[in-house]
């Protein structure tokens, strides 16, 4: 070998630190002569280190349950050919798959059926009640019938969320937050109701009547699988409208402010049909979603095994005497998802993946096995309590938008106070200037008994929608700082005169 | 038993002290399936990342570090506990790659230029790091010969040993590819100079 590049080589072992005493010493004594050699030396440690800086790719946290879906589902196929094929030679083979081919059109399907069945399966494996591995609590079950949303695990910081969208067609979001997600609407509503600790009792056994119902409604398991049963809207329809219907009985006054129109006997007809299927039938249907997949399937939950299962952990745990261990959900989507079902269901899903909300729209909604068209009668009923209840509930202005005024309410010691602006006559300073020295709209009054405060500026505006609009806290905030600003101009206008206010209070409740 | 069964029994216990893997292998040959798992989670980033320097295309990582696993799970249990399970397992994964970068060769010849295999095309992590971003395409220039020994010991930082015993060849073998795999990167960056130093 050429000595120059028997040298050279020495040298670039020499950085790896991979040449025996001997060599080493060669080298360095080479190297104190050699200035040539010494510029090769750093060359050559320029060059490994820029290879060195190289970005590495990022984790992949999906790789494993991928890994081990794709082995689950090779087994499964492997073992079906190996049935469908002798393997005597391969002539014979083919001549077998062409004529399996010709009187069995379908084997292709057939066997894409048996991977997708061993990749749903993987995903079906251990499902339990949210209910249990979330410990449910009642307030969480009011916090779902009040506000959609229901936790998927102990830390509370992943949770469920339906609704609607535009076209009142169900959408459901599965987010995840770094906080705990704490409404305390269960407390609202009691303190909102007036209700003492003994109706506070009735409302808890109305609720908890809604355990066992729920939990069918709601499953998960450690593969990060959330499996919601398409009944879950109806579900917490019901629940909210036999809140209701037992809060009318419970606290009448303040039950006239929240449904102003009162409950029909119609309507409670339907609540109670509604409850009572619901709670009967529950479906095996369910909308399966996965870190990277989505499908419908069957799946019959047992609650009977699921509560054997649950008292044999716990056996165990005590036996062991180990700690509980917390059930935790680690929820990032692949924003690759793969739609299973989509051909024979009537359920092709939109999904749209955030950093931490996964969000599905079901256009083809059809709902439910449980066919119960006349739920939808109440939803007007619905939607005016929640709306008054969290008028109530959190003193917040209601802001009502038309072509020719804004009109602002809001409620603080039992009463309700409402201010109309009139886009109409909003160039006040003309109107002025032609009707000089007439007190056309008694600001002075006005700013006496009531100033326009901005402590009542709204902090939150629990529109029912806004999940619908905002998909981040972030922008939600930058919304209501826009219009909070809004509603300081308007207050400096009122201050300075510039706006026609017709106010009015209503001490009564309003029908 | 004659001696030269005796010394193979004595060296055993060395290797299976230095692996850490042997003990979840026996798991998996024993039938729980969970084991192979451990090994999965343990070892998939550096597998990941072989195959993302080797193609330098981030698009065929999962596939193809899939097929190693996949691989790895159907012949665990002919493991003969001889070498390291790393050494294994990274000669399936380099050999996976050198089976892709053929097969995209091929398809190169066979396809018009425009839809040919271009290297930077698919490559995303580095996109913010230019230097990062230039270094790896330079190195996925390098033959394949000169490209894996570079990789495995400048980027993973594999001893000459490990290289030798993962790629089956000699050790001075190793060390001259390991050279001119350095002049040849080099050589290539030389027109770029100024814009890495910067």
């Amino acid at each position: 070998m050429n000595k120059d590049i028997r040298n050279m080589e020495l040298l670039s072992a020499y950085i790896d630190d991979e040449l025996s005493p001997s060599e080493k010493a060669e080298v360095d004594k080479l190297l104190a002569t050699s200035l040539e050699l010494q510029k090769k030396l750093e060359d050559l440690k320029k060059v490994k280190q820029l290879a060195g800086s190289v970005e590495r790719l990022p984790e992949s946290p999906f790789f494993e349950t991928r890994l081990m879906a794709s082995i689950e589902g090779q087994k499964n196929e492997s073992s079906k050919i190996r049935r469908w094929m002798p393997a005597t030679a391969l002539a014979i083979v083919t001549i077998v798959v062409m004529i399996i081919m010709k009187f069995n059109p379908g084997l292709l399907d057939q066997m894409w059926e048996n991977q997708k069945v061993a990749i749903t399966g993987f995903y079906k494996e251990n499902l339990q009640p949210v209910l249990v591995a979330a410990n449910l609590t009642n307030e969480d079950v009011f916090n779902f019938a009040f506000n959609n949303e229901l936790p998927l695990d102990d830390t509370r910081k992943q949770y469920l969320l339906l609704g609607y969208d535009d076209a009142g067609k169900e959408f459901f979001e599965i987010r995840s937050s770094d906080q705990k997600v704490d409404r305390g609407s269960y407390k609202e509503f009691i303190s909102a109701m007036n209700l003492d600790d003994k109706q506070k009792q009735t409302v808890d056994s109305i609720i908890g009547s809604y355990s066992k119902a729920l939990e069918s409604q709601v499953l998960v398991n450690e593969q990060n699988t959330v499996a919601i049963n398409p009944n879950l809207w109806n579900l917490r329809k019901a629940i909210f409208a036999d809140l209701l219907v037992a809060s009318e009985k419970l606290n009448k006054i303040k039950f006239d402010r929240i449904v102003p129109e009162g409950i029909t006997d119609a309507e409670k007809l339907v609540v109670v049909n509604t409850v009572a299927r619901l709670k009967n039938t529950l479906g095996d249907k369910y909308i399966f979603v996965t870190p990277d997949s989505i499908f419908e399937e069957s799946y019959l939950f047992d609650p009977v095994l699921a509560e054997k299962n649950l008292k044999w952990t716990e056996k165990q745990i005590k036996y062991k005497e180990q700690k509980v261990k917390e059930f935790t959900l680690n929820l990032k989507y692949d924003s690759t998802f793969k739609y299973y079902s989509e051909l024979k269901s009537g359920h092709p899903f939109t999904v749209v993946i955030d950093s931490n909300i996964c969000r599905v729209d079901i256009p083809d909604f059809t709902n439910p096995e449980i066919s119960i068209p006349e739920i939808a009668s109440i939803d007007p009923l619905i939607e005016q309590a929640t709306n008054n209840i969290h008028f109530y509930a959190y003193k917040i202005p209601k802001i009502e938008k038309s072509k020719s005024e804004i009109k602002i309410e809001y409620y603080n010691d039992d009463s309700v106070y409402s201010y109309v602006v009139n886009y109409n006559l909003l160039d006040i300073d003309s109107i002025v200037q032609a009707n000089v020295g007439t007190d056309f709209y008694n600001l002075e009054r006005l700013k006496e008994t009531r100033p326009f405060d901005d402590t009542m500026l709204i902090k939150y505006q629990f529109d029912r929608d806004y999940y619908n609009r905002y998909y981040s806290d972030d922008e939600f905030k930058k919304q209501m700082e826009e219009l909070q600003k809004e509603l300081q101009e308007l207050s400096k206008d009122l201050k300075n005169q510039k706006i026609r206010v017709h106010s009015e209070v209503t001490k009564s409740p309003k029908k | 038993m004659n001696s030269k069964e005796k010394e193979k029994d004595l060296q055993q216990p060395r290797i299976l002290s230095i692996d850490e893997d042997y003990s979840i292998i026996r798991q998996f040959i024993d039938g729980d399936k969970s084991a192979f798992q451990v090994l999965v989670k343990r070892h998939k980033e550096k597998v990941r990342n072989i195959i993302y320097m080797t193609m330098n295309n981030s698009a065929l990582v999962d596939d193809i570090a899939q097929e190693v696993f996949i691989t790895v799970y159907r012949n665990l249990k002919h493991f003969r506990f001889e070498s390291q399970f790393t050494t294994w397992l990274y000669r399936v994964t380099v050999n996976r790659c050198k089976d892709y970068l053929r097969r995209i060769n091929v398809r190169k010849i066979f396809s018009p230029i425009e839809d040919g295999y271009d290297v930077s095309e698919y490559s995303t992590p580095a996109e913010n790091n230019d230097i990062s971003r230039i270094v790896m395409d330079a190195i996925s220039k390098l033959p394949v010969k000169l490209r894996m020994p570079l990789i495995l010991k400048d980027i993973e930082g594999f001893s000459y040993q490990e290289i030798s015993e993962t790629l089956k060849c000699e050790m001075g073998t190793v060390k001259s590819r390991i050279f001119r795999g350095r002049e040849k990167l080099k050589e290539i960056l030389q027109p770029l100079e100024k814009e890495l130093m910067e």
